[in-house]
C-alpha cells in the first residue's frame, strides 16, 4: 500500500518535472514592468496591452528562435522605488531574457542600476531626454533630435521668429529645452525671441530656459496673458512640453483668451493618439505634435498593426484590458519594433545570452514597423522616421511633415554652436 | 479682319472662362485636389470674388461641413448636408458644385473635407480681405490686425480706403495701428517716423517687435531722429504694458479669489458653522462637476455607463446650438441638488453620529472620500472626461488691452451671487434663524423646540450643494477626473482657516487675499511654483501669529 503510494507519488513527480523541463525547453521569459495601478497606469497599460498583442502574434508564428514567449507582467504601481525591486526579481528570481518596460524617465533612472548589476537587457519606448546611454538598456524611445529638433525645423520652415518655452516641471522638459535653446540660437533665433524667461547661476550660465509648472497646475491666466502679449506682433508659437492633464486647463484657457491655432500654434510634444482621448478635441484643432508614428499613416504594415491589435482587443481574455475607443500611438509602435528587433537580434546571436544579443543588436538591425522603416544603431538608439502632425476633430493627426531616417542621438547638450550675428 | 474676329472670339471666350469661375466652382476645384499647395493657389484666387459668398463657403469648409462622399464610380464627390436627420440619423447630402441631392447619408460614414495650416493660412489671407467688408466690426477688427502683423505693403491701399469709411472706434483703432506698422516698412524716413510716432500715441503692443528692429537698424545706420523716435514710443507702449499687468493682475487675482471662495464656502458652512472636519468635501465638489457632464452627455450624444456590471444607456438629445449651450443653465441646480442629497445620505449615515467626535468623523469622511473616488473610477472611468465649455463662457471682452474672459467674469459673478444668497439665507429667513440658533447653542435651541437633527441635516445638504455647485463651474475650467476632489481639498481648508473658522465674511476675505497674493507673486516672480511656495509660507507664518484666523468668532457657549 505504502510502497503503491510511494511509487505513485514519485511518478508524478518525474512527470511534473518532465513538463516543467519540457516547458522551461519550449519557452522563454520575457518580463514587462510597466505601471498597471496609480498616476501612470492609464498611459503605461496601454503599453502592456500592445506587448501581449505582439507576444502572441510572434507566438502563433512560431515563437522567437523556435521558443514560445512567456509573458512575466508585473505592476510597477507608478512608485520609483517599487520599480527598482520589481526589475530585480524580473532579472534574479524570474531570469528574463529581457524586460520591456518603465515610461517615466524617473521610473528608469530608478531600474538602471539593477539592470547593470545583473547585466540585464532593458527596451525603453518613451520620448526621452537624452543624456544617457547604458549598455543594458535599447532606446526605442525618440531622442530630443526625433522629436523636438525636427519641430523647430518645421516651425522655422513655417516662418515662425518667436518661441515660448513651457512645460510641466521635471527632468523631461527641462533638458528638453534647454538643448532647444542651444539649437534655436544655433539657428539664429536671437535670445529675445525666445519666450518663457531663463534661470542663471552666478557665472551667466543659462541652468534653465522656459516656464514650468508643477503636476496639477490648474491656473494658467498668468502664463496665458504672457503667451498673448509675446504672440501679439505674430509669427509666434509655443513649444510645449506640458504632461498629462495639466493640458486641459491649459488649452481652455488658451481658447478663451481669444488665441488660435492660426496665430499662435501650439506644438506639444507630450500629447499622442491615447492622451487625446481625455482632452478637449475641440479646442486642440489645428495644433502641432510630432512623434515617430500617427495611426494616420497610410502604409500597409500600418493598417495590418491596427487591425490585428483591434481584433487581439476583442477577443482577449486578458484582466483589465479596455476594448472600446482604443487607439495606437508611437509609445505602443515603439514598444512592438522593440520586441521584433530583440527576436531579430536573438535570432541573429542564436541565443537569449544578453551579451550576444546586444553585440547582434548593435551591428544594426532593420524592422519595417508600423512607422516605416528602423534600425538599430551602435549607441543602443534608433534610426527611425519623424512624423510632424496636425491635431484633427476626432482625436486623429493629419501628417504635415516627414523626416526619414533620422539618427538617434542621445548627447545633444553643447553640440549646437549658437550663430554668429551677420550684418 | 478674320484675324479681328478671332481675335474678339477668343477674348470673348476667355471672359466667359474666367466668368465661369464663381467662388462655388474654384472650391469644388480645390476641394478634390489632394496637394495641399495647388489648393492654397486656388483659394488665393478667391480675392476678387464677392466677399460674402467667398467668407461663406470658406468658413463652411474650415468648420468640416463639407465632406468627400465616394459615389458609385468610385469618384470623390464633394457634398454638403442637410440639418435634418431622419429616424437612423442620416441626413440628406447635396453635391456641393451643383446643389443637386444625391440621396440620404450618415454623417459619420463620411470624411469631412480637410483643411491643413498651408492651405488654412491661405484661407485666411483671402477671408481678411473679405472680412474687411464684414458687417460685424469683430471680424473687421481681426482681419485689419492680421493684416498689420504681416506688414504687407500691398495691403495698405484696401486699408487706407476702409478708413475713410470705417465708423467702429474699436477698428478704427485697428486700422491706424495696421496702416503705422506697414508704414515702417516705408523707404522714407519721415514717414517711419511719423508711424513711429503715431504708435507710441495709440500705445501698440503688437509693434514692439518692429519697432526694436527699428530702433537696431536705425542705431547701426546711424539716423539718431528716427532712433528716438521709435525709442520713445517703445518707452510710451512699455508704460502702457505696466498698466495692462497691473490690471490685468489684478483682475486674474479676483477670479483666482472667486474661485477658491465658490469652492471653499460649502465647507465654510459645513466645517466653519457646525465642526464637521469633511475630508469628503472634495468629493462633493466632484459629484458638481460629474453632474455637469451627465448633463452635457444628455444634451448631446447621450451616455453609456457599466457600473459593477449593470448597463446604463441614458438617451442623449443631440440638441446643437443655442439649446446645446444652454445645457449649463441645467447643470447649475442639479449639481447643486445631487451634491446636497449626497450630502443628506452621508450626513444621516455617517456624520450624525460623530458630532461629538470630531477626530472619529475626520477618518469617517475620509474613508468615504476614498470610497467615493473609486466609485467615480468604476462609473466613468479611471481617464478624465471631457466637459466642453457652452460658446458663451469660451469668449473674452478686451478693454484697452486688459484681457476679462468670460468665463472668469462669470466666475466672480458666481461667487458674489452665492455669497449674497447664503448671507440672505441665514439673515432673513426662518431656516437662517434656526441653524445660526443651533450651531450657536446646540442644547438650548433644543429646548426651545427646535429640531436640531433635521437643522443639522439640511445645514450639511446646503453646504454639500454649495460644494456641488463649485464643481459644475470648476468642470468649465479644469479636468473633471476621479481625483479633482483631491486637487481641491487643501485649498478649501486653507481659505476657511485663514480666514477664522465659523465666519464667513473671513472666508470672502481670505479667499481673496489669497487670490490676490498668489497672482501677484507669480507676476512679480514670473514662477508659478515659487509663487505657490511663498503663499503657503505665508500662510503658515500668519497662522503662527493669529492661530484662529482673520476672524476670531467669540462665544459664551462652554463647548469651546
Amino acid at each position: 500500500m505504502f510502497q503503491s503510494l510511494k511509487k505513485s507519488i514519485l511518478a508524478a513527480g518525474i512527470a511534473t518535472v518532465a513538463v516543467l523541463s519540457v516547458q522551461a525547453q519550449d519557452t522563454v521569459k520575457v518580463g514587462i514592468l510597466h505601471s498597471l495601478s496609480g498616476t501612470m497606469a492609464i498611459s503605461e497599460t496601454s503599453l502592456r496591452d500592445v506587448l501581449l498583442f505582439t507576444f502572441d502574434e510572434i507566438n502563433a508564428k512560431g515563437g522567437v528562435a523556435g521558443k514560445k514567449i512567456e509573458p512575466v507582467v508585473v505592476d510597477g504601481a507608478s512608485n520609483w522605488p517599487l520599480f527598482a525591486e520589481k526589475a530585480k526579481q524580473l532579472l534574479e528570481q524570474d531570469k528574463c531574457a529581457v524586460v520591456f518596460g518603465c515610461w517615466t524617465s524617473v521610473s528608469r533612472k530608478s531600474v538602471l542600476p539593477v539592470f547593470e548589476k545583473n547585466n540585464g537587457l532593458l527596451f525603453y519606448p518613451v520620448q526621452y531626454e537624452g543624456e544617457e546611454e547604458s549598455k543594458n538598456v535599447f532606446y526605442t524611445a525618440e531622442a530630443v533630435n526625433q522629436q523636438a529638433t525636427p519641430s523647430i525645423d518645421y516651425l522655422l520652415a513655417q516662418g515662425k521668429k518667436k518661441f515660448y518655452l513651457l512645460g510641466s516641471d521635471y527632468v523631461y522638459p527641462q533638458t528638453t529645452n534647454l538643448v532647444l535653446l542651444e539649437y534655436l540660437l544655433s539657428k539664429g533665433v536671437p535670445i529675445e525671441n525666445i519666450g518663457g524667461g531663463f534661470k542663471k547661476d552666478e557665472s551667466g550660465k543659462v541652468i534653465s530656459a522656459g516656464k514650468y509648472t508643477p503636476f496639477g497646475h490648474t491656473d494658467y491666466q498668468q502664463i496665458i496673458a504672457e503667451i498673448k502679449q509675446f504672440s501679439a506682433g505674430g509669427k509666434a508659437c509655443v513649444v510645449s512640453t506640458l504632461n498629462g492633464d495639466t493640458n486641459v486647463p491649459f488649452f481652455k484657457e488658451y481658447a478663451a483668451a481669444g488665441l488660435t491655432a492660426e496665430k499662435c500654434p501650439v506644438v506639444s510634444f507630450s500629447i499622442s493618439e491615447d492622451e487625446f482621448r481625455a482632452l478637449p478635441a475641440k479646442q486642440l484643432v489645428g495644433q502641432l505634435g510630432c512623434w515617430t508614428y500617427f495611426q494616420s499613416i497610410k502604409s500597409p504594415a500600418n493598417k495590418a498593426f491596427v487591425d490585428n491589435f483591434q481584433g487581439w482587443l476583442k477577443q482577449t481574455t486578458v484582466d483589465g484590458v479596455k476594448k472600446e475607443g482604443r487607439v495606437t500611438c508611437s509609445p505602443m509602435v515603439l514598444s512592438y519594433d522593440g520586441v521584433y528587433l530583440w527576436k531579430a537580434a536573438v535570432e541573429k546571436a542564436g541565443s537569449f545570452e544578453v551579451d550576444k544579443v546586444r553585440e547582434a543588436l548593435q551591428s544594426g538591425l532593420s524592422f519595417n514597423g508600423p512607422g516605416g522603416k528602423v534600425t538599430s544603431q551602435k549607441n543602443m538608439h534608433l534610426t527611425k522616421n519623424v512624423f510632424i502632425g496636425e491635431t484633427k476633430a476626432d482625436g486623429q493627426f493629419k501628417i504635415l511633415k516627414q523626416y526619414d531616417g533620422v539618427f538617434g542621438e542621445p548627447w545633444l547638450k553643447g553640440t549646437f554652436k549658437p550663430k554668429v550675428a551677420t550684418k | 479682319m478674320i484675324k479681328l474676329i478671332f481675335a474678339v472670339l477668343l477674348s470673348w471666350l476667355l471672359g466667359a472662362s474666367i466668368y465661369a469661375a464663381t467662388p462655388r466652382e474654384i472650391i469644388a476645384k480645390a476641394l478634390l485636389i489632394e496637394d495641399s499647395e495647388e489648393q492654397a493657389k486656388l483659394v488665393t484666387s478667391l480675392g476678387d470674388s464677392d466677399p460674402q459668398e467667398v467668407i461663406a463657403l470658406l468658413t463652411l469648409w474650415k468648420e468640416g461641413g463639407i465632406f468627400l462622399n465616394v459615389d458609385a464610380a468610385g469618384a470623390k464627390v464633394p457634398v454638403t448636408l442637410d440639418e435634418e436627420k431622419d429616424g437612423e440619423g442620416k441626413q440628406l447630402a447635396h453635391r456641393f458644385d451643383t446643389g443637386a441631392a444625391v440621396g440620404k447619408l450618415l454623417a459619420s460614414d463620411l470624411n469631412a473635407a480637410e483643411t491643413d495650416s498651408a492651405l488654412r493660412l491661405a484661407m485666411k489671407s483671402v477671408l481678411d480681405m473679405a472680412q474687411l467688408s464684414s458687417p460685424d466690426a469683430k471680424k473687421r477688427q481681426e482681419a485689419v490686425e492680421t493684416m498689420g502683423s504681416e506688414q504687407d505693403p500691398e495691403r495698405l491701399p484696401a486699408l487706407l480706403a476702409r478708413q475713410t469709411r470705417e465708423t467702429d472706434s474699436r477698428v478704427k483703432r485697428a486700422i491706424r495701428e495696421a496702416i503705422a506698422l506697414i508704414q515702417l516698412k516705408d523707404e522714407n524716413d519721415a514717414v517711419k517716423i511719423a508711424a513711429c510716432n503715431e504708435l507710441g500715441a495709440i500705445r501698440s503692443i503688437p509693434s514692439q517687435d518692429a519697432l526694436k528692429a527699428i530702433v537696431a537698424e536705425a542705431t547701426a545706420e546711424s539716423k539718431t531722429n528716427l532712433a528716438n523716435a521709435a525709442q520713445l514710443a517703445l518707452n510710451e507702449i512699455a508704460k502702457h504694458v505696466t498698466f495692462v499687468n497691473t490690471a490685468g493682475t489684478a483682475f486674474r487675482g479676483l477670479s483666482l479669489g472667486s474661485i477658491l471662495l465658490v469652492v471653499a464656502i460649502g465647507l465654510a458652512i459645513t466645517f466653519g458653522l457646525m465642526g464637521v472636519i469633511n475630508m469628503a468635501h472634495g468629493e462633493m465638489i466632484a459629484i458638481g462637476a460629474y453632474t455637469t457632464y451627465v448633463v452635457q452627455c444628455v444634451f448631446g450624444p447621450g451616455l453609456e455607463l457599466s457600473p459593477f456590471g449593470i448597463h446604463i444607456a441614458l438617451p442623449g438629445m443631440n440638441a446643437t446650438g443655442t439649446l446645446y449651450n444652454c445645457y449649463f443653465v441645467l447643470a447649475l441646480p442639479l449639481s447643486f441638488l445631487t451634491a446636497a442629497l449626497a450630502g443628506i445620505a452621508l450626513e444621516r449615515g455617517i456624520i450624525r453620529f460623530l458630532y461629538r467626535r470630531p477626530l472619529e468623523s475626520l477618518l469617517a469622511t475620509w474613508g468615504v472620500s476614498l470610497v467615493l473616488q473609486q466609485l467615480f473610477r468604476l462609473t466613468f472611468g479611471a481617464n478624465n472626461v471631457q466637459v466642453s465649455s457652452p460658446s458663451w463662457l469660451s469668449g473674452n471682452w478686451t478693454v484697452n488691452d486688459v484681457l476679462f474672459g468670460w468665463n472668469r467674469v462669470f466666475v466672480i459673478v458666481f461667487a458674489v451671487a452665492i455669497v449674497f444668497g447664503v448671507t440672505m439665507l441665514l439673515k432673513k429667513t426662518p431656516l437662517g434663524l434656526l441653524i445660526r440658533a443651533v450651531m450657536q447653542n446646540r442644547q438650548m435651541a433644543a429646548c426651545m423646540g427646535v429640531r436640531t437633527e433635521r437643522v443639522n441635516m439640511l445645514t450639511f445638504a446646503l453646504g454639500s450643494g454649495l460644494a456641488g455647485l463649485a464643481g459644475a463651474f470648476i468642470s468649465q475650467i479644469g479636468n473633471v477626473g476621479p481625483s479633482l476632489g483631491q486637487l481641491y481639498i487643501v485649498d478649501c481648508f486653507m481659505t476657511v482657516v485663514v480666514g477664522g473658522v465659523g465666519n464667513l465674511i473671513g472666508t470672502v476675505i481670505s479667499a481673496l487675499g489669497i487670490g490676490m497674493l498668489d497672482q501677484s507673486l507669480q507676476q512679480i516672480l514670473g514662477n508659478p511654483v515659487l509663487g505657490k511656495i511663498l503663499v503657503l509660507l505665508g500662510i503658515i507664518l500668519f497662522l503662527q501669529w493669529k492661530p484662529a484666523g482673520l476672524f476670531v468668532t467669540k462665544s459664551r457657549s462652554l463647548e469651546n
